[in-house]
């Protein structure tokens, strides 16, 4: 299956696994942080909203390493479309264009309340994919491992629901 | 030290974007168990660094010889309502928090939306942890000067 990214064809997942656990150990070993990637949303909300959840040490001593890393994200995004294709800004989003449609007011809206959804479930769960799915399981931690199986329940029983109770898609 | 933390970050952000972790048909493929791609890399992901993190504990030290200090996330209520909650939103999205910001990077437009909707729920979660706190049993906040 291609990539919506110019069409490309993706990284084996042997080697990107690799490169993720080479990233996250080389975070622990060279610079003493745990790899957690949600709780930089906190640290954005951290610079407008003044109370006191946000003025946590826990978020005001990791801003100086969690914000870079952020830009890194993007920065990772855009060098590979740029490298890829070249870097067109675009509206595509695979199979959502086929099966639900939707305009890009629609399309804002969607992701919108999507991101509302990642937003307060991260933080309330105390991390997401990198966090407690990658980290925190890997550390044997058991609270990951609660919250690693109840956001993949939460996105199969979601995806399920959409695609094929509601739109019947077969593959 | 930032330089650091901007290059590991655009490495891990490069290698999200080609793996198909950042990829909205990815993700539902993965929810709707038709493609296998991305339990292959966070398998992977995790059998390598689960003995990584235990050698380095064992080291106890990082490279420059300061010792290792893991901050450990608390178990409560919120970890099973949260996890569910946000894997609606992964769903939706087809994004979790790090491919949002690879998405951005991509140029795919509507990511921008999903970065607003992210941040607006987690600041919703700040502003109400006090509300909820005793319901999820949640744990006190440290509050600090911001000199940390």
């Amino acid at each position: 299956m291609p990539l919506i990214l110019h069409g490309l064809s993706p990284l084996h997942w042997a080697v990107a696994g690799a490169g993720i656990a080479l990233i996250t150990l080389a975070l622990l070993f060279v610079a003493n942080r745990r790899l957690g990637i949600s709780t930089g949303l906190e640290d954005v909300c951290s610079f407008v909203l003044p109370v006191p959840y946000f003025a946590r040490d826990a978020v005001r001593s990791a801003r100086k390493w969690r914000l870079p890393f952020i830009v890194g994200l993007v920065l990772g995004g855009h060098l590979s479309a740029f490298l890829g294709g070249g870097f067109a800004p675009t509206w595509d989003l695979g199979i959502f264009d086929q099966v639900i449609g939707l305009g890009h007011a629609g399309k804002l809206a969607w992701m919108f309340a999507g991101g509302l959804f990642i937003g307060f479930g991260t933080r309330l769960a105390g991390g997401c994919t990198s966090g407690h799915g990658i980290f925190g399981v890997s550390n044997f931690e058991l609270p990951s491992l609660i919250s690693t199986v109840s956001f993949m329940a939460g996105g199969i029983l979601t995806t399920q629901l959409i695609y094929r109770v509601i739109f019947h898609i077969g593959s | 030290m930032a330089l650091l933390y901007v290059a590991l970050g655009t490495i891990f952000g490069f290698i999200l974007s080609r793996s198909g972790a950042a990829d909205y048909n990815y993700i539902q493929a993965m929810f709707l168990f038709t493609n296998f791609q991305l339990y292959g890399i966070i398998g992977t992901a995790v059998a390598i660094t689960a003995p990584g993190i235990w050698w380095i504990k064992r080291h106890g030290r990082t490279v420059l010889g300061r010792p290792i200090a893991i901050e450990l996330k608390p178990r409560h209520r919120g970890n099973i309502v949260g996890g569910l909650l946000f894997g609606i939103g992964w769903s939706m999205a087809g994004m979790c928090p790090g491919p949002i910001f690879v998405n951005i990077g991509e140029g795919k437009i509507y990511a921008l939306a999903a970065l607003a909707g992210a941040l607006a729920g987690a600041g919703l979660f700040g502003a109400v942890y006090t509300r909820i706190q005793s319901v999820f049993r949640l744990p006190r906040l440290l509050v600090g000067t911001g000199d940390g």
